[in-house]
């Protein structure tokens, strides 16, 4: 079994080096095996989550590329203009505060069916007037961010009293909300109602925080050194994945469960739904990240002639065989491989890996140990929405950040799931390498062409081949083992 | 004597049926208790019902005291509940020592019952490195109720541990079981009425969803009538 996967999976990876390596030279061939591997390494971060979130909980999450485009966003704009981030961040999360702590009352009561209908709608209404007139064309205009719109943060900032008032209601919003949502039927106990009075107060005081530093949080951020910043703003990325990841799961996906068709149909309107929300606030275009200094030098000596030149020169290339390649994308590898040593880790030596790997055979089981599966499935839903959100920031200096990323890395990693095989971790990872040396190497074809020996001049492809290409792979995988080179037999 | 659980007139609905409509039954503390039945009877969901996976729609599960209808399976089970499926749902990616731990409730339980584990069930000493996937049916079944026994559990449900054994297995396990009830208070489901009856102090008969008769197994055993009628040829 393991062994049929091997050869299968050695055998598929020879095939594309011999071609790879075919009528490329050396220095040629090892930069696109690296572009292969760097693509490999970003669709694997969204690739490792929807296939967990389907080997545990059975939900094909196609709202997964949203949470990578949505961590793009808000690392580039933690990164370029943390106001935007500080003056709506306390909105959202005061009305989380606010569920928190309606919950503590609505679980008392059982809330009838046209009750939560009507307390939805009225916290949509109260939350529209929270929002409603906030100047957000205008915390988005910036000069690191939009171009000839300058406006300085003072004026583009609502006062502090009105930003008061409007995080008060949003409040009320969350209040409201916590009825539409109140769990049927549970018995509360004392200290799950001082767990949520806690996570309430929590919240709301870091919301509070948030609005009344805005001002010396906004230079503090922007005046940090950049390298630093670019790590803020991976972990920004990461935790607004998480978040928005988490919330989808408790709020819209978890009524769901028993019916499979409803979760596609929501989780497909919602990349509607985000991808309407980012072209509301940012407008359709795109935007360039800037690549961190630790990955731009330049100079005399650049670029570096070896891996260990460049720790000391940081510059914005390295020399592999005698070609420059850009160092930030060696960066993206290794943040793929620790994500993915991180995620073996996690499922193999922690006792929440246990569950998963228990929950992915028989939940029924693990729910009748005792064991909360619920929380385990928000984690777990958490979990993969932040590599999403992760892979995002780590693509922006890469590839910008744009709206259409989110329809692009949903496709490549359903590829990349169906080649592996759903609910598989290698297989994901095996997958997304596969996919990724596909695309470098259909790009390759389609940049300089192909000679085969015996051919009197290369034949060039158009770009559609090198998307094609990884649909060729799916293909054929799928003629020789339905389920995936990883997968398990149903 | 203490009844650790008591079930009165449950129904259950699965989809649109309507499986158990009245099962009652009572579960003194530190005996074995037989659940009988045929197949189709409910017994099954009687056990699901208790746990909450299958949630009854109308009565009461009371257990040490506290009404837990409607409660989550997670927080039922939490109260000391332990339960080994009919299918031993053990976990085939797991090893035998992560079934084991998985089933911890607080840090420790394992080692602090590790003694009284391995002496019922020597064998699972030696398989504790295996993948649950590679035990034989036997192996599985001792150690779904070894996994039972991790945490502080005080009453185990077991269903149909017999199924699918060698006869010789079989007697096995009913000495395990026998020297399980010193530990723990157990509700066996079993369709072996020669193994139940050797095993458990009280019985409930349920048909058609159900509770039709009760009483002392030493009086089952003799009133060949209904054991003919409820149970078949045995």
């Amino acid at each position: 079994m393991v062994n049929r996967n091997l050869i299968l999976t050695l055998l598929v990876l020879v095939l594309l080096l011999a071609l790879a390596l075919g009528g490329l030279g050396a220095s040629t061939a090892a930069s696109v095996l690296l572009s292969g591997i760097t693509l490999g390494a970003l669709y694997f971060l969204v690739a490792s989550g929807v296939s967990l979130i389907f080997g545990l909980m059975d939900v094909l999450n196609f709202a997964h590329g949203s949470l990578f485009m949505l961590g793009a966003y808000a690392g580039w704009t933690i990164y370029t203009n943390p106001r935007l981030i500080l003056n709506t961040a306390p909105l959202a999360l005061i009305v989380i505060a606010g569920a928190a702590f309606g919950g503590i009352f609505a679980a008392r009561f059982a809330v009838p069916r046209w009750a939560r209908w009507l307390a939805a709608l009225i916290a949509i209404a109260i939350l529209v007037l929270a929002v409603r007139g906030l100047p957000v064309d205008k915390l988005v205009a910036m000069g690191a961010t939009m171009t000839g719109k300058v406006i300085p943060t003072s004026q583009a900032e609502e006062p502090i009293g009105a930003m008061l008032v409007r995080v008060g209601i949003a409040f009320v919003a969350g209040l409201a909300a916590s009825f539409a949502m109140s769990p049927r039927g549970r018995a509360e106990t004392p200290s799950s109602t001082r767990r949520a009075l806690a996570t309430a107060v929590v919240i709301a005081a870091a919301a509070l925080a948030i609005l009344l530093l805005r001002d010396a949080g906004e230079q503090a951020i922007l005046g940090m050194e950049n390298n630093a910043r670019f790590v803020l703003a991976l972990g920004f990325g990461a935790a607004t994945g998480a978040l928005i990841g988490a919330l989808m799961e408790w709020g819209l996906i978890r009524p769901l469960y028993a019916r499979p068709i409803y979760q596609i149909l929501l989780t497909l309107g919602l990349v509607f739904v985000f991808d309407q929300v980012i072209r509301l606030i940012y407008g359709p275009a795109g935007a360039f990240m800037d690549i961190p200094s630790l990955f731009a030098g330049s100079g005399n000596n650049c670029p570096s002639p070896d891996l260990f030149a460049w720790f000391s020169q940081h510059c914005d290339s390295i020399l592999v065989l005698g070609r420059p390649f850009p160092s930030y994308r060696l960066f993206i590898i290794a943040i793929g491989v620790v994500m993915l040593v991180a995620v073996a880790l996690i499922l193999q030596r922690s006792r929440l890996g246990m569950i998963i790997r228990a929950g992915v055979q028989d939940s029924e089981m693990v729910e009748a140990l005792g064991i909360n599966v619920r929380r385990v499935f928000t984690l777990v839903f958490a979990l993969g929405a932040g590599l999403a959100g992760l892979g995002g920031v780590v693509a922006a200096p890469f590839l910008g950040v744009y709206p259409e990323m989110a329809m692009e890395f949903l496709l490549q990693a359903f590829i990349v799931v169906v080649i592996g095989g759903l609910g598989s971790i290698p297989g994901a990872a095996v997958g997304a390498l596969l996919v990724g040396l596909a695309r470098a190497y259909g790009d390759n074809i389609v940049l300089a062409g192909i000679q085969l020996p015996g051919m009197t001049s290369a034949i060039s492809g158009s770009p559609a081949i090198a998307r094609a290409s990884t649909v060729l792979i799916m293909a054929i995988v799928l003629l020789i083992k339905p389920t995936g080179i990883f997968g398990k037999k149903e | 004597m203490n009844n650790i659980l008591e079930v009165d007139s449950i129904q259950t609905f699965i989809g649109q049926f309507h499986i158990l409509e009245g099962v009652s039954l009572e579960v003194p503390e530190s005996s074995i208790t037989a659940l009988l039945g045929r197949n189709g009877a409910g017994k099954t969901t009687t056990l699901k019902s208790i746990l909450g996976l299958t949630p009854p729609r109308e009565g009461r599960v009371v257990f040490a005291g506290k009404d837990v209808r409607g409660q989550r399976p997670y927080d039922i089970a939490a109260l000391g509940i332990g339960y080994v499926p009919e299918n031993r749902a053990i976990f085939r990616a797991l090893t035998v020592e992560e079934n084991l731990k998985i089933a911890e409730r607080k840090k420790g339980d394992l080692a602090r019952r590790a003694e009284m584990i391995f002496g019922l069930f020597p064998d699972l000493k030696r398989l504790i490195k295996l993948s649950g996937g590679q035990l034989s049916g036997g192996q599985q079944q001792m150690l779904a109720i070894a996994r039972a026994l991790v945490p502080d559990n005080r009453l185990i449900l077991i269903d149909e541990p017999s199924e699918g054994l060698a006869p010789i297995l079989i007697e096995q396990l009913m000495e395990s079981i026998r020297s399980l009830s010193a530990h723990t208070t157990i509700l066996l489901v079993e369709q072996n009425f020669r193994m139940a009856s050797q095993l458990a102090d009280r019985y409930y008969l349920i048909d058609d969803g159900r509770t039709v008769k009760q009483g002392a197994m030493k009086e089952l055993v003799n009133d060949r009538a209904t054991v003919h009628r409820y149970l078949g040829a045995a």
